[in-house]
């Protein structure tokens, strides 16, 4: 067997039957049977009768994953080099790269194993999609997404690439990957010459549903659509409403992949090249490579240029956050958070029928943007023990009480986001004023205004400390260190673990929402009374006892960081 | 300062550490030798609180670890042969972490010199990852003498570092015994456990093959009379032991 795949192979099962052994402890047999229960509710569960899934299937739902594609593909080509793509693992840089593998190897090794993650996220959507209608099997089914999948994580994998040598040999390499710099320019262009030239079809669109519909129909005519041909190829059999369209569009998007891997493998060819005539800058490159743990070099001194204060005498738990602040300012988590700021920009566009009405446009946008957070902060700011368990003998060593790391941690992903969604409540309120169209009168929007830094800090820092837990509770299943999956192909195992915790937050949520519903009615609030402290109270009452369950669940968790032994990460 | 009492680690089915028990007064130093896999590690882990031991006492400057944890971290350093470092600190915000975790109302003065004193003077706004294996290893050396701890636990303290780090390190050790400090040795390099070391530990498969002064313990086995050190580790962690 080659000995690439032979890695891979018992990689994949030694991780599989290291992670299945766990199942012994009882905490893991439980979170197994819960997970189980949880996947056949969301993915095997017979479904009686359509889902509201269907809307995924159709015809402008079909544009707007190309367009989802397109802007998730954009990170490498507008923000530089995507470091997942391209990092390898430490075992594997100090075996593989010394050993005699050619560059192109090591490259197949990387596509090869990123597979495992394709065929889970194409597993779950094949099961989400199931629901939307029958009209195409799933094993076909199936295929196209893996296509999808695939040829997205290739794109991702090429562009990695090419950025990275762009940076390593500047304008030669640039030269050399001129093809592929303007034929994503090209597809930038057409879609913004798309949207100015048709700009009046989404202007005159009337509520969000409206909205979405005509986008869909500028992203299906030209200039759009030519730009959007090739992404579209490979979208088009995952939508496929029938066997014969599908084998129509299998054919076209099999060969979008085949070229992306002759692309990856041209730009690898390019990367040596430039490689040879830059002999200086590649051999300080590969020096780098074989000294780090990933192939992506670390950040300089430069990014320690500026920092932030911190007081020698004071509760040592402050200490923490300092640190985990100052891995915020010095990480690329906050850039992740352009993601949902998008999702929110074209939300409230769609609101404000494609801004026409620019103060509903900020009001929606905002607000959207204040409530994606609650959804997708948490999930993308992993400035606590997600990152810190892999320090877990440090922490256990400094003189601090273990419930007191746990606050601190949980605070240092919470208070950062909180921040950011206040501002934008803010924005939301004053911009709220400009239009006529907000029909929460000014009472409610200022309850809604002091209310929400009690009720943000209760339900973000309750979230938080749900994803902390589960880093302390489960370390061996779940992920640590500050990466997170992003891209469509890794949204299949995104969507169920958010959807995982916002379930245990909707349980915490029961006691605080019925006690805020006692105090609502008990002032009044039921039979008309609408002052700001009938409004504000019960939204106090609920934030205090969510805090409450938060503060408790710290003190417990702290317990079993106590009892956590840094074997169970290792 | 060190007190161990019947120490026990279990790991399921599998004894790390059996029975352990011994004590490293003001200013002694104890090293623990051991072929790999002896339980060093595991017993150094239960000594600085990392791991909770299945059975037995530790007690660090007079604080049980397990029931007294705050008082008792605070009185130790502990400094692994991996350096943990975080990727995103600088070197100079390292030491201000850890002055703010131990409470040392006077870092502004201590960081300079303690720099200096490990060569990383001039790396103060360096991260980890621009620093050599051994730049790092004094990094995590310099976090552990900040709060000038009373008890020192060192595991292969001298891993990665050049052969003037190591002379200075050996100073620091010597200095910091000399003005009280309990300090733990475990090494592989036993011509360092000979120079420093006041008392012995040998564990073998997790339990005590030998523990006191080289007299004593060649007291306890006249077989190894006249034996070098590597000749009395040899002996005493061989499978068929005449330790007893």
């Amino acid at each position: 067997m080659n000995a690439l795949l032979y890695l891979s192979w018992n990689s994949a099962r030694n991780r599989f039957l290291s992670a299945f052994r766990r199942v012994r402890s009882p905490r893991y047999a439980v979170a197994l049977i819960v997970g189980a229960l949880y996947l056949w509710g969301f993915l095997w569960r017979p479904a009686n009768q359509p889902m509201a899934t269907g809307f995924l299937l159709s015809q402008p739902s079909e544009m707007l994953i190309t367009l989802l594609a397109v802007l998730t593909l954009a990170g490498p080509w507008v923000f530089g080099s995507d470091n997942l793509a391209l990092a390898f693992t430490q075992a594997e840089v100090s075996m593989l790269f010394p050993a005699p593998i050619t560059r192109r190897g090591l490259i197949g090794h990387k596509l090869f194993r990123a597979q495992v993650a394709v065929l889970i996220n194409a597993a779950i959507w094949v099961f989400v999609l199931r629901r939307g209608g029958n009209l195409l099997p799933s094993p076909l089914r199936a295929v196209g997404v893996w296509v999808l999948f695939s040829t997205l994580n290739l794109h991702r994998l090429g562009a990695a690439l090419v950025q990275s040598s762009i940076k390593a040999h500047g304008r030669v390499a640039a030269k050399r990957n001129l093809w592929s710099i303007a034929a994503f320019g090209f597809v930038g262009a057409a879609l913004v010459t798309g949207f100015v030239v048709n700009r009046r079809e989404l202007l005159d669109t009337d509520g969000i549903g409206e909205f979405f519909v005509a986008m869909a129909k500028v992203l299906a005519q030209a200039p759009a659509s030519i730009g959007l041909w090739p992404f579209h190829l490979v979208v088009a059999p995952t939508f496929a409403r029938s066997i014969n369209q599908w084998w129509h569009a299998i054919i076209p998007a099999l060969a979008v992949m085949g070229l992306h891997v002759f692309w990856v493998l041209r730009s690898d060819a390019a990367f040596e090249d430039a490689a040879l005539e830059a002999s200086e800058q590649r051999a300080r490159r590969m020096d780098a490579i074989r000294s780090r743990r990933s192939i992506v070099v670390p950040k300089s001194s430069l990014a320690a240029k500026t920092t932030l204060r911190l007081k020698a005498i004071g509760h040592p738990a402050m200490a923490i956050f300092w640190k985990n602040i100052l891995c915020l300012r010095r990480t690329a988590q906050l850039r992740l958070l352009l993601g949902p700021a998008g999702m929110a920009i074209a939300f409230g566009a769609a609101l404000s029928s494609g801004a026409r009405d620019f103060s509903l446009w900020v009001t929606a946008t905002a607000a959207t943007f204040a409530g994606l957070l609650i959804v997708f902060g948490g999930r993308l700011v992993r400035n606590d023990l997600r990152h810190d368990m892999l320090h877990l003998p440090l922490l256990k060593a400094v003189p601090v009480r273990s419930s007191d790391i746990v606050l601190a941690e949980v605070a240092s992903s919470t208070v950062p986001i909180v921040v950011l969604q206040l501002v934008v409540v803010v924005i939301a309120y004053i911009a709220s004023f400009g239009t006529e169209r907000i029909w929460l009168s000014p009472t409610t929007r200022l309850a809604i205004l002091v209310g929400s830094p009690f009720l943000m800090l209760a339900i973000n820092g309750a979230l938080i400390t749900i994803q902390n837990g589960m880093a302390i509770l489960f370390p061996a299943w779940i992920r640590l260190g500050s990466a997170v999956s992003t891209g469509v192909e890794a949204l299949g195992q995104n969507v169920l673990a958010m959807v995982a915790n916002l379930f245990t937050l909707l349980v915490a949520l029961l006691p605080p929402t019925v006690l805020a519903a006692l105090t609502f009615q008990l002032l009044g609030g039921t039979h008309g009374q609408r002052t700001l402290f009938v409004l504000w109270t019960p939204m106090l009452v609920a934030a205090v006892i969510l805090g409450l369950e938060t503060y408790a669940s710290i003190l417990w968790l702290g317990r079993a960081l106590t009892r956590a032994e840094p074997l169970q990460t290792t | 300062m060190i007190s161990v009492r019947a120490l026990t680690k279990l790991y399921g089915d599998f004894t790390a550490v059996r029975d352990v028990s011994f004590d490293v007064g003001a200013g002694e130093i104890l090293g623990l030798v051991g072929p790999n896999g002896a339980g060093k590690t595991t017993t150094l882990r239960c000594l600085a609180g990392i791991i909770a031991p299945s059975s037995g006492a530790v007690a660090i400057a007079g604080h049980d670890i397990q029931k007294d944890p705050i008082p008792a971290k605070r009185a130790l350093a502990f400094i692994p042969d991996e350096p943990h470092l975080f990727d995103y600190l600088s070197v100079e915000e390292h030491l201000r972490f850890i002055a703010r975790l131990y409470g040392v109302a006077d870092v502004e003065t201590r960081i300079g010199p303690l720099l200096d004193e490990l060569e990383l003077g001039d790396k103060r706004r360096s991260l980890p990852g621009e620093l050599s294996r051994g730049m790092r290893q004094k990094l995590a050396i310099a976090c552990g003498l900040l709060h000038d701890p009373s008890v020192l636990i060192l595991d292969e303290p001298l891993t990665g570092l050049d052969p003037a780090g190591m002379r200075r390190m050996r100073a620091t050790v010597i200095a910091r015994a000399a003005r009280g400090t309990s300090v733990i040795l475990s090494s592989h390099l036993l011509n360092l456990v000979e120079e420093l070391c006041t008392k012995l530990l040998v564990l073998r498969q997790g339990s005590a093959a030998a523990y006191g002064t080289i007299g004593e313990i060649i007291e306890a086995h006249p077989s190894l009379a006249s034996k070098s050190l590597e000749e009395v580790f040899l002996t005493l962690t061989a499978s068929d032991s005449v330790a007893g």
